[in-house]
């Protein structure tokens, strides 16, 4: 079932265009994720999908009818990419005042448990880490219960650690909720945990698919052999046969090998011709 | 709204050295009084008995009208703070209309004003009982209380007139130090209204601060001045009246309280239109109405 729909949606600032001709359709219970370079619009497309930023052009059609948008902000969280909690507040004020904000019930029990926020809670928000802080952006963008939940580059400057338990919640919340999610990365490997991705890059959607068919689309199998003289050699194949005939073939003279699908990294590289940023 | 309310007012009250500071322009007068201001005004005043218990309340009243501008300046700040960290994006998507959260920091601005105008009221009064035995009327408060809320929602407004120039957390640290020294000479405190050039006094009469000083003086003055004026001829105590600033003199009229209190009220009249003409006229709203 289709949740949220842009058609043509194109911001200018003066003469610069930001975003340009962006169109999604984001399906009811997908994760999905908009990848792409700093600078490369994500951030504005948020912005106009959570209503902060007037579109030049474009529509935004949330649900199947066409929703005002008091409805429609009361049906999404948002975790910004800059905290937008106070920092001389505890965890608790920020939690329990932004609870009072609204007219419908909240459950904000529950929320303490999963982000596992008991610790912390009588702490300011400013003595917490990067990793805490996050934890708190997502339980207060999910205090209203929403539908749909998105998230400005949410693992930015986050460790390793962190990053993985972020992405646990947000898995666990989807089993548990159906919860739609979008989010912005540059994060390549981040962007795997998609559904759905589409790679933005200038203000464009240049490529959109899932994980497995943008891999599929945009890049070969990769052969990697090393030699027992210590010397290693990669090559692209995408026939399994070819691959299987080349190991057999020099066998005896390789001590290792690896053969892969494409990462995202190749997806992206094989698409812009550079690096990401 | 009341949930914003009360984060507004929070975040102001935990932030210490924000309050510190926001009191800076009303301590300065405070300690300048101290120091020498009521040394030179009693000697100038030298025929009038009981100069000091007359000079106390005096110094109180400017005070307040200090208090009362920097503090709601301060608590106001926040308004341009959470535009531009973001927060009022996340603000609107609460069950809050936007016009709601706008009202909701002129409501706090206006509860920290008349809070701080009667934490400063006690302090003073406090202070000077001590020192000079100048007597604590309590049976003044609820006109205190009264000139608090008047003073806290005319400042309120003019506050919010200057920050519709402040796009930028940057700026406001500058209207702050402006402000919290205009304040002292606009209020006529750090210097009597009388002792100034016809032009600056001119100035003066131009701003709500003049005659929100003279209303909290003519209340907190009142017994003093007559006790000791009994005994001496009344053009004495007027032009001790129009001299210090408990009496503006308009246009060869002598303004009464209720005069200056309607005076104030059409200042907030006129400062409202401004304020509703600047947002039409720059729509640089960060977060679109719609």
């Amino acid at each position: 079932m289709k949740l949220l729909q842009t058609t043509s949606l194109t911001k200018k600032f003066g003469n610069h265009t930001a975003v340009n001709n962006i169109s999604l359709t984001i399906n009811q219970g997908e994760m999905v994720a908009l990848l792409g370079p700093n600078g490369a619009g994500k951030s504005t497309t948020i912005n106009m999908l959570i209503g902060v930023l007037q579109p030049t052009s474009g529509e935004i059609i949330f649900g199947e009818k066409a929703t005002n948008i008091n409805d429609y902000r009361s049906e999404i969280g948002v975790v910004f990419q800059n905290s937008v909690l106070d920092e001389k507040l505890t965890v608790k004020d920020n939690m329990m005042l932004r609870a009072k904000m609204y007219s419908r019930p909240v459950i904000v029990q529950s929320l303490i448990e999963k982000f596992e926020l008991e610790s912390i809670w009588k702490q300011p928000y400013g003595s917490l880490s990067g990793g805490q802080r996050r934890r708190v952006d997502i339980a207060r963008a999910l205090i209203s219960s929403p539908k749909l939940l998105f998230l400005d580059e949410p693992s930015t400057g986050l460790d390793i650690q962190t990053r993985t338990k972020i992405w646990e919640i947000l898995d666990q919340l989807r089993k548990e909720t159906g919860l739609t999610i979008i989010f912005t990365t540059h994060y390549l490997e981040e962007s795997e945990n998609a559904d759905y991705v589409y790679i933005v890059d200038q203000g464009k959607v240049i490529a959109e698919d899932t994980v497995w068919g943008l891999q599929k689309k945009y890049t070969k199998n990769i052969l990697q052999l090393t030699y027992t003289n210590g010397t290693s050699q990669t090559m692209t194949i995408d026939n399994k046969d070819d691959a299987i005939k080349i190991l057999s073939e020099k066998g005896p003279l390789i001590s290792d090998f690896e053969y892969r699908p494409g990462t995202m990294d190749d997806v992206f590289m094989n698409l812009t011709g550079k690096e990401i940023r | 709204m009341n949930g914003l309310i009360y984060r507004n007012l929070k975040i102001y009250f935990s932030d210490k050295s924000g309050i510190f500071f926001s009191l800076m322009g009303a301590m300065i007068s405070f300690v300048l009084y101290l120091i020498f201001l009521s040394q030179n005004m009693i000697h100038s005043w030298s025929s009038v008995p009981d100069t000091k218990l007359l000079l106390d309340p005096w110094l109180i009243g400017g005070t307040m009208t200090i208090t009362a501008i920097t503090t709601t300046l301060s608590s106001l700040s926040l308004m341009v703070q959470d535009r531009e960290k973001n927060v009022l994006a996340d603000l609107n998507l609460t069950d809050i209309s936007f016009l709601g959260i706008q009202f909701s920091y002129l409501i706090t601005a206006m509860i920290v004003g008349v809070v701080m105008q009667l934490i400063m009221y006690f302090m003073m009064s406090g202070y000077f009982l001590i020192a000079d035995k100048s007597a604590l009327n309590l049976q003044l408060l609820p006109q205190i209380l009264g000139i608090a809320i008047l003073s806290s929602f005319i400042w309120t407004i003019f506050n919010l007139l200057l920050l519709s120039f402040a796009k930028k957390v940057d700026t406001l640290g500058k209207i702050a130090t402006i402000v919290g020294t205009a304040s002292g000479f606009l209020a006529g405190v750090y210097m009597p209204i009388g002792v100034l050039p016809t032009s600056v006094q001119n100035v003066m009469k131009y701003t709500p601060a003049l005659y929100n000083t003279a209303m909290y003086r003519n209340v907190l003055m009142q017994s003093q001045l007559q006790a000791s004026f009994k005994n001496l001829p009344s053009n004495i105590a007027n032009e001790f009246k129009e001299t210090m600033g408990i009496s503006v003199k308009l246009n060869q009229h002598v303004l009464t309280i209720q005069q200056d209190m309607l005076i104030i009220v059409a200042f907030a009249v006129v400062i409202t239109l401004l304020v509703i003409l600047i947002s039409k006229i720059s729509r640089r709203v960060v977060i679109s109405k719609e």
